[in-house]
């Protein structure tokens, strides 16, 4: 005797908004009769904060996971205890995505669906059949993906920069190396306040530069805060090349990154925790010498 | 039975003769001139392809030196793609494209190939262009090393097993494909794209660049198919702009998504822009509007490539996926990426890939050719449906060129593609621009070579500047430092010269190139093959071929070659296209004589021992043409001349002195009157003399009797004679077979078909009254017949011996049947005399027993269907020729029939004509003859 269980969704991009209803069926696969003890569904949604490991040493004392943040929590049966017959049996089912009503202080409304390194933001279905006595109830999970709506595209904000040696900042260009080469170096986004839907633009020009250049590079970051831990990591999500080798000079390469699903999500500051982005614009040359560009990104669920 | 019948012979009236005779009349032109004339015209056809039968293996010397021209040919090739508005011109135009790369840039270098899913390699230690910090890359090789699909790198791999691994690895993601591992064909598109990268060997780069590009168009064509499944099941969608978005079910437009997604978050620049590319068609499931937004944006994105190469090619990628999605609209991607191209030109010249293409060991114009087939394609498309305005675009290209240094590369691309009339409009400007940075311009002999190719195609009429273009050309290609180059660059312009300048322009031109020649003081034997292509291009495009020989410095030209090997192929190639190309009737300029006869010279003195056979053929072939051409008019005197000058240069060949023997005969035949008897006589004694020299005893036996002939006609009786009595002692030595064509063919047909003449004409040949015996030659003939192979049973035998009977009986006659005005023959010098009839009555006799004999023999040897042949043969010289008044004649006669009659029934054809004509005949006689015949029967 083997069931098998499976939830479907209607929307094949499993993306919902706040205030739609979720539906699909959940399909039973069994090659004989199943007796049960009632089969519910239940819709989860909440925030994970996990420690960066670096902390470790010195927070021993919590425990490695806080406890995750709730942002939804609903159940429903979806059929009372009884039998199912031998075959395929759909059983359709509807569910609203509702934020908690009763608001406790800190609840921040039901998030953006983010899978970070130290903060994750999930949802899942979970079906379980509650079966006899013996026999463990069987479950499944089904993950789905939460948007905001969309609002009025935003202003757009565009930023200038010009990266010449005295531009860098120290820190960043640390001493190790006693002579910089002379390069100048412009670079232009669009708008740093930045639509999830649509990449990011922007443009690069090489006007001089003295040894040749290996490679430039466009990366996202993420920087992850909780107030609680008192931490906040940057780490990358993204890089991705945008010119290889010596490129010419003097003309305009354009900057074009596709901000990756799931992985992103609106900058988001809450009592707990915040998500924001960053971009760096990175200049290697021939001998891996670095020269990076940061810009703060705001990113908006918007047209 | 009485064994012995004397033979008499009939002495025909006069008054019976003259039913005999044949009916005359006169007429106005000779039958078989009208012939002669069709003759020649085929002739000259049939003479070329007769030729190429066994040249075509002589006409080059080095087949990779062939395979190269060819490519050439090809190569030069503008606008002749049918420029039809459909997706389907593309298509063709790449696949051509695509095959002249492969072919074209190949290396024997060793390449090295990376990638995670090939069996075999060493593991490769991939450094990664990264700004993540040493550690943690570290860290990430290290789990890559246990990763199952770690990065495998296999180096020394030939061209051959570079691309036996390419074709695996595109069946691997065929493969992978159908397992349902969509993402590891994916990953690797990636790495075969990441390939590209790679400019180490640079020279294979176009290839590898083809072999890869397909690959990625396989796995393109899959995702493309599969979400078409996915949408709409197994249409049949010809263009994808057919696929309606809206119609797009959610489930394929989000793995529509998916795929874009993953491309958009490689890492790396070059691979992301490939696949993406190679994904473009599938925008069309999520929106149509994105196609075109998006090629706009890669073609800008492809600025941050920096090595000019791999970006051309990625250039020339994208409009290929342009064209192949978006046909005719795509023509302003190819413009776009052109402009970008040329905003980037002076990348190439960059110090660093000067430094690049030098390691590898390259010159610079080889490292500029492998841009020409991407630029060249960036220009086709753009010019493909810009028509109207391609004069406006060349005007703006070329006032680029002369703005840029290094315009060479652009200059040749703009050559190769633009059509020959805007390039013919604009020849000047752009020799101009040649000459202005002719110094330094690597890809000179190409740009010059493609140039004059235009111009060669330019109408007939002559072009306004054609001199002032000519003398600027001449400057340029005066101070290439290549010979190859300068040979390479003069062959089209030669053309060009000859077909738009006067002779003595070339004339200048030739010498110039002699003086070139001289001056850089190597002789063209180096560059024979683009010397005779030179040569051979100049003779093909002159229109009056024989001026080339008026020249004063073609003969020299052609003396610049030394070795003699090179020389005779030279001589070959300048004769066997004059001859293809000269339609005159004869040649009688001296000047084209000599130089002809030097050719020939040259040729006839290549032939030594081991000279193949064919190959003597062809030179005889071209000397005999070169014989029968030539023409004195009516000076024969020179004419004979020129034919002893012949015999002495080309007495190696055989077929040349047969030729010429005919040719003598046929001047002798001419030369009529009193005054040239000396020159007749001159002339029977030429072919006299060379008639023995031959090797095959055949031909030499023909020609005997040709001369022989000819002696008499001309009344000189005794050469004629000299001849025969030739012609007699050789007839026993032919031998039974010859070879001819590698095949071994009897002679005896042959030799009787010269009997049979030989004894037609030995009945006007007056008989030498020094000599004592009478019919001297035919009697030295009758001797001979028995030392001839001959058995007595061939019906070849019998048959010229009834043939030598029919002879005897014609000169027993008083009148002869025909006679030579001239030549006193027997008939008139005998005037019947007894002796002489009785002389020759008795060879009859001895003939006639002779053919008994035979008969018998064919009894004994059963061979009864010959027997009866020869049974009625000779019955009827017995009945037509024979006396049937005497006694023995007319038992003859019965005794024959009877024979006949036993062998086989009556009812044959032959037996009832002869039948038939015996009852007509009204001789009492005959109608005896008829009634004992007929009793004969009855018994």
């Amino acid at each position: 005797m083997s069931v098998n269980l499976t939830i479907q969704l209607k929307r094949a991009s499993k993306v919902y908004h706040e205030g739609e209803t979720i539906a699909g069926v959940v399909v039973i696969d069994s090659n004989s009769d199943v007796r049960h003890e009632g089969l519910t569904l239940t819709m989860e949604g909440c925030v994970n904060l996990q420690l960066n490991t670096k902390n470790v040493g010195i927070l021993d004392a919590f425990s490695s996971n806080i406890k995750p943040l709730n942002l939804i929590n609903t159940c429903i049966e979806l059929v009372p205890p009884g039998k199912i017959p031998t075959g395929i049996t759909e059983i359709p089912f509807e569910m609203p995505l509702r934020a908690r009503q009763a608001v406790s202080p800190g609840y921040p409304g039901l998030l953006e669906t983010y899978h970070g390194v130290f903060v994750n933001i999930m949802y899942i279905l979970k079906c379980s059949m509650k079966r006899s006595f013996l026999n463990k109830p069987l479950n499944v999970t089904c993950q789905f993906f939460v948007q905001y709506q969309q609002q009025e595209p935003p202003p757009l904000k565009p930023v200038r920069c010009e990266i010449t040696p005295s531009t860098i900042r120290a820190s960043s260009s640390g001493s190790s190396r006693a002579s910089m080469p002379h390069f100048q170096i412009y670079a232009e986004i669009d708008t740093t306040v930045c639509p999830l839907d649509k990449p990011i633009t922007g443009k690069i020009r090489v006007d001089e530069c003295s040894v040749p250049i290996k490679s430039i590079e466009l990366q996202l970051v993420r920087v992850e805060t909780c107030t609680v831990l008192f931490s906040r990591d940057a780490t990358e999500i993204q890089n991705i090349q945008i010119g290889e080798g010596d490129v010419c000079r003097s003309r305009d390469i354009p900057l074009y990154m596709v901000l990756p699903r799931l992985f992103t999500c609106p900058t988001t500051t809450t009592v707990n925790f915040k998500i924001e982005f960053e971009l760096n614009i990175a200049v290697i040359f021939e001998d891996d010498y670095l020269v990076t560009e940061n810009f703060p990104i705001l990113l908006l669920r918007s047209r | 039975m009485p064994v012995y019948y004397e033979w008499k012979s009939l002495k025909i009236q006069k008054s019976i003769k003259l039913t005999h005779k044949s009916p005359r009349f006169e007429v106005s032109n000779h039958p078989l001139k009208a012939n002669i004339m069709t003759m020649r015209e085929s002739s000259s056809v049939s003479f070329m392809d007769h030729l190429n039968k066994w040249s075509a293996g002589f006409e080059e010397i080095d087949p990779l030196l062939k395979f190269e021209r060819m490519e050439l040919e090809e190569d030069f090739q503008p606008g002749s793609v049918g420029k039809v508005d459909d997706f389907v011109t593309y298509s063709k135009a790449w696949s051509m494209k695509r095959t002249k790369i492969l072919n074209k840039y190949t290396t024997g270098e060793k390449l090295t190939i990376v990638s995670s899913f090939l069996p075999g390699g060493e593991k490769a230690l991939i450094r990664q262009v990264s700004n993540l910090n040493e550690k943690v890359k570290n860290r990430l090789e290290q789990l890559d090393d246990f990763d199952e699909d770690s990065v495998r790198k296999t180096m020394g791999l030939s061209q051959q097993e570079f691309v036996i691994k390419i074709n695996m690895l595109n069946d691997e993601i065929r493969k992978a494909w159908d397992s349902e591992q969509r993402v590891k064909a994916f990953k690797i598109c990636i790495q075969c794209s990441k390939m590209l990268c790679d400019v180490n060997v640079m020279q294979f780069y176009p290839s590898k660049f083809i072999l890869i590009t397909d690959i990625l168009d396989t796995f393109g064509n899959l995702v493309f198919q599969r979400l078409k499944e996915k949408s709409f099941g197994n249409i049949d969608i010809k263009n994808a702009f057919d696929v309606d978005p809206k119609q797009v079910p959610e489930v394929a437009k989000e793995t529509c998504q998916n795929w874009m997604f993953k491309m958009a978050s490689i890492r790396e620049l070059l691979p992301r822009l490939y696949m993406e590319l190679a994904l473009l068609k599938c925008y069309i499931f999520i929106s149509k509007e994105d196609v075109k937004p998006a090629l706009a944006r890669l073609t800008t994105m492809i600025r941050g490539i920096g090595i000019p190469l791999v970006s051309v090619y990625l250039r020339l990628y994208l409009c290929h996926v342009a064209s192949k999605l978006l046909g005719n609209d795509s023509e302003s991607y190819f413009n776009d990426n052109l402009k970008e191209f040329l905003d980037e030109y002076h990348q190439i010249f960059h110090p660093m890939m000067r430094k690049k293409y030098e390691t590898q060991l390259l010159t610079l114009d080889k490292y500029l050719s492998l841009y020409t087939p991407a630029v060249d394609w960036l220009l086709y498309g753009t010019l493909n449906n810009t028509k109207k305005c391609n004069d406006t675009l060349l005007a703006k290209l070329l006032e680029r060129c002369s703005e840029i240094e290094n315009n060479e590369l652009l200059l040749c691309c703009m050559l190769n593609e633009f059509d020959s009339a805007s390039i013919i409009q604009n020849a000047s400007t752009i020799l101009e621009i040649i000459q202005s940075s002719a110094e330094n311009m690597v890809m000179l002999n190409d740009t010059l070579y493609s140039l004059g190719e235009h111009l060669c195609t330019a109408d007939n009429y002559r072009l306004v500047a054609s001199e002032a273009l000519i003398q600027t050309w001449w400057k340029i290609t005066n101070n290439l430092k290549s010979t190859v180059s300068f040979l390479q660059v003069l062959e089209p312009w030669l053309h060009f010269a000859c077909t738009h300048l006067s002779t003595q322009h070339v004339n200048i031109i030739l010498r110039g190139t002699i003086r070139y020649m001289i001056k850089c003081d190597k002789y063209p034997d180096e560059h024979y093959g683009h010397f005779q292509s030179v040569v051979k291009r100049m003779l093909k495009a002159i229109p009056d071929v024989e001026e080339l020989f008026l020249m004063d410095a073609f003969m020299p030209l052609l003396e610049l070659v030394h070795t003699s090997n090179a020389r005779t192929l030279l001589a070959k190639t300048v004769l066997s296209i004059f001859f293809s190309r000269y339609n005159g009737v004869a040649i009688e300029d001296h000047i084209v004589i000599s130089s002809l006869m030097r050719l020939c010279c040259t040729l006839h003195d290549s032939i030594n021992a081991v000279t193949v056979e064919d190959e003597i053929k062809l030179c005889s072939d071209l000397i005999n043409r070169f014989v029968q051409v030539i023409s004195y008019q009516n000076d024969l005197e020179e004419q004979l001349n020129f034919y002893v000058d012949c015999r002495s240069s080309f007495i190696k060949l055989d077929a040349v002195l047969v030729t010429l023997v005919h040719c003598v005969n046929a001047l002798a035949a001419r030369a009529t009157g009193v005054k040239s008897k000396w020159l007749q006589r001159a002339c029977v004694a030429y072919c006299f003399i060379t008639v023995p020299s031959l090797r095959c005893t055949l031909a030499k036996a023909h020609l005997y009797l040709l001369s022989g002939q000819v002696a008499l006609l001309n009344n000189c009786i005794g050469q004629a004679e000299a001849n025969f009595k030739a012609l007699i002692g050789l007839i026993p030595d032919i031998p039974e077979f010859i070879m001819e064509d590698g095949q071994k063919k009897p002679t005896n047909v042959k030799v009787s078909g010269i009997l049979s003449d030989f004894l037609s004409t030995l009945l006007i040949l007056p008989d030498n009254l020094d000599s004592n015996c009478k019919a001297y030659i035919l009697s030295g003939l009758i001797k001979t017949m028995d030392r001839i192979h001959w058995k007595k049973t061939d019906s070849l035998y019998y048959t010229t011996m009834l043939q030598i009977l029919d002879l005897l009986c014609a000169m027993t006659q008083e009148n002869y049947a025909y006679n030579i005005d001239a030549v006193l023959s027997n008939d008139k010098l005998y005037g019947c005399d007894v002796d002489f009839i009785e002389y020759i009555e008795k060879y009859a006799t001895s003939i006639c027993q002779d053919l008994l004999v035979v008969l018998k023999t064919l009894g004994d040897n059963k061979e009864t269907k010959k027997q009866y042949n020869l049974a009625l043969e000779l019955f009827w010289r017995v009945i037509r020729r024979g006396d049937l008044q005497e006694r023995l004649m007319f038992s003859l006669a019965a005794n024959l029939w009877m024979l006949s009659q036993k062998l086989q029934d009556s009812n044959n054809k032959i037996a009832k004509a002869i039948m038939t004509v015996l009852q007509q005949d009204s001789r009492p006689i005959s109608q005896q003859l008829l009634k004992k015949l007929e009793e004969g029967v009855k018994n």
